[in-house]
């Protein structure tokens, strides 16, 4: 019966348990806008046709989740998951495909760069591109700016459920890309427990050549970094695989002008070779 | 002892006059006070940046104003733009920073000098030299700041210094220079061993040696300058072969033709493969090949063009697939013909359609492009494949996905120019 109107602008409030009370957790707040004082209720959208829609869709869901599992975990065959040494997560063959993906940029916090996300031509890759300017907005408080990015969308299930990919099979991500030479920085956000890691992120390089023909890039997860707020961490541990909730490409190499990406497919493929647990020490670096 | 007293009275009256008559000699003498003088008159207070104005007197006023206090904005971002008046070069900037550590040995307002200094250096050209920034680390004064107990270890001993400290480092961090011994030796003897500045650095000295070769497709630090060479450079880059030879068709001139007019030849430099030659020439001459671009490739933060000469892929009805020699290979033989596949779990492949593009015969990069550059360039390549000359060319200009476009897409309407091979060959 109930639908959020439009999530994007009204995100879904977190609840802070602390000693001393219950505190919303807010969301960044451009400054200079007013803070959004509009009580629960009102984002709510009373729509009925709407509303039976979404039971109709939700309770398909959990039907279908309910009877899948009699095949198999995740509904794919027993042997399928244990023998698989490659998997395609995400390819853009259809319009649809493109809803997995979000892309922002940081008009958000009043620059300047535009981007945008659509079909290619020929129907068979994303196209990702726009302009980058890193002009800082002028409100007093950011210091830098020129930042795009595309991050995929949490995996949700039967009544907005948050599901995770489970990449345990693997160690290894590949892409099939064909970039303007421009440095790109790969995103990994995963589920974590605690509040203090709800901007943890995993990050690496994803450097392009340029050029008219396609690139085959394969970034071991052994080579992630952990990250938070864009400053790297002290303590690094490895990417743990079971619980996967977004990959992002982002672009912010501080040079102004047009950029784009093609993207073919992301898959994830076991790379027998690589026998590296994690490419940065794990002991404490602040005694 | 009425008279002593008079005496120190009188004596005590004397000096303000003095002083007032040497404001009124400093203030009759024409022209800009020199930047030492500036500095050390002593009845500034404490300077800020622009954001916080400070009320000075300035002492080139008339001799009137002299006797009200008048209030002017002066800031240290002032020092540095009468430096820049002469000319903004590392020599300048230098010399701002040796005044203002000669000025004072307890180095007031050092922390918002340091600040100033940092937004002045992308304009005096220094952002990326290391030798300035130990100098900017050099006017903190040394061994003030680091904690002598453990209350001053725990509370974060003067922490506006501190930060100041890490903003120089943040600095160096977003311009990609790296530290030295120097930097160490500084912000030990001025923070200590503890301390945020040094934690930084430890940071630096981690991750930027272990992200330095990270690159598989190095851009160097300095671009040839000359356009033939950059093009050389960057076509090498993108031909993904290294078999791949570049020509040079057309070298950039300018020269003035019968009318005085001045006629620019720009440049024309390509690059073709062994592999692609041998495709073109199967081409099919009934089949256009098109002449594509302009697609942008960066490099760091300059922005090259390069054009594609390519043809439309074969519709599946028509495509041949040639049979594979078996004496290319004599160690192994190239195609297998099994009675079992690979099973799943040494299957290697991802379950995706290969994108079906054209082939990609030539590759070229120029200053101008329009279509007369352009099709010189094709009738070049024509020396070296003949059957550029039976082949209608298509030229697709402003066709790339380089453009930003804000409203729904609409393809741009192909420039279309067939061009005999014949008619060129003329």
């Amino acid at each position: 019966m109930f639908c959020v109107k439009n999530a994007r602008l009204h995100p879904r409030t977190i609840w802070h348990f602390t000693s001393y009370g219950v505190l919303p957790i807010r969301c960044y707040r451009r400054p200079g806008v007013p803070p959004d004082n509009t009580p629960p209720w009102k984002k709510i959208d009373f729509n009925f046709s709407k509303g039976v829609q979404g039971i109709k869709k939700h309770f398909g869901l959990l039907k279908k989740e309910m009877f899948e599992r009699f095949e198999g975990p995740q509904g794919r065959p027993m042997r399928e998951i244990m023998l698989e040494q490659t998997r395609v997560v995400w390819e853009f063959r259809n319009q649809e495909s493109l809803e997995q993906w979000v892309v922002s940029s940081d008009e958000e916090m009043g620059g300047k760069s535009k981007i945008y996300l659509r079909l290619s031509r020929n129907n068979q890759t994303a196209l990702l591109y726009g302009n980058m300017c890193t002009e800082v907005p002028k409100d007093g408080e950011t210091r830098y700016s020129g930042y795009c990015t595309l991050r995929s969308k949490q995996l949700l299930g039967a009544f907005n459920v948050k599901t995770h990919h489970d990449w345990s099979n693997f160690n290894t991500l590949y892409l099939r890309i064909r970039g303007d030479g421009r440095p790109w920085m790969m995103n990994i956000a995963t589920e974590t427990y605690f509040q203090h890691q709800k901007n943890d992120m995993y990050n690496y390089f994803l450097y392009t050549r340029g050029g008219p023909y396609w690139q085959d890039v394969k970034i071991p997860f052994s080579k992630f970094f952990l990250t938070s707020r864009g400053r790297i961490q002290d303590d690094q541990h490895p990417l743990w695989l079971d619980k996967i909730n977004t990959l992002g490409f982002t672009l912010g190499d501080k040079a102004d002008g047009p950029f784009h990406l093609e993207i073919d497919c992301i898959g994830v493929c076991n790379d027998r070779a690589h026998t590296e647990e994690f490419a940065y020490e794990k002991y404490k670096k602040n005694p | 002892m009425n008279a002593t007293r008079f005496l120190f009275h009188t004596r005590s009256l004397r000096l303000p006059l003095l002083c007032v008559a040497g404001l009124r000699n400093k203030s009759l003498s024409s022209g800009p006070i020199p930047l030492h003088q500036f500095l050390s008159s002593d009845h500034c207070t404490r300077r800020c940046l622009c954001s916080k104005p400070v009320f000075r007197r300035d002492p080139s006023q008339s001799e009137e104003s002299q006797n009200k206090p008048d209030k002017t904005l002066i800031s240290y971002d002032n020092l540095f733009e009468r430096a820049a008046l002469d000319s903004k070069n590392k020599a300048t900037f230098s010399h701002v920073l040796d005044v203002f550590k000669n000025k004072d040995i307890r180095r007031r307002g050092h922390v918002e000098f340091i600040y100033a200094a940092l937004k002045k250096m992308p304009e005096f050209g220094v952002e990326q030299d290391l030798a300035i920034y130990n100098k900017l680390l050099d006017v903190f004064p040394k061994e003030v700041f680091i904690p002598r107990n453990f209350i001053q270890r725990m509370f974060n001993h003067y922490p506006r210094q501190q930060e100041c400290g890490v903003q120089i480092l943040e600095q160096m961090e977003n311009y990609g220079v790296l530290p030295n011994v120097e930097t160490k030796v500084l912000l030990i003897q001025i923070f200590g061993k503890k301390s945020h500045p040094i934690r930084k650095y430890q940071r630096l000295m981690y991750w930027f040696p272990r992200f330095k070769h990270v690159n598989p497709y190095p851009v160097p630090r300095e671009l040839p300058q000359d356009p033939v060479d950059l093009a050389r450079f960057s076509l090498h880059r993108i031909a993904a072969d290294l078999n791949a030879k570049v020509t040079v068709y057309q070298m950039p001139s300018s020269d003035h033709n019968e009318d005085g007019n001045l006629v620019c030849q720009p440049y024309i430099v390509g690059i073709q493969s062994p592999d692609q030659r041998e495709v073109l020439a199967k081409h099919r001459p009934n089949r256009p090949v098109f002449v594509e671009g302009p697609f942008p490739l960066w490099l760091k933060r300059t922005c090259v063009y390069y054009y594609v000469l390519r043809a439309d892929p074969l519709p599946p009805e028509e495509k041949v697939e040639e049979p594979v020699d078996p004496e290319r290979n004599f160690f192994y033989p190239l195609e297998l013909e099994l009675d079992y596949d690979r099973d799943l779990g040494d299957d290697e492949d991802f379950d995706v359609d290969e994108v079906e593009e054209g082939p990609v015969y030539a590759m070229c990069m120029t200053d101008s492009g329009d279509r007369d550059t352009l099709a010189k360039w094709i009738s070049g390549l024509q020396e070296t494949n003949p059957i550029l000359g039976c082949t209608p060319t298509v030229f697709r200009l402003d066709s790339g996905p380089s453009e930003v476009q804000s409203c729904t897409v609409s393809d741009h309407p192909e420039i279309e120019d067939v061009l005999q091979g014949q008619k060129m060959a003329q």
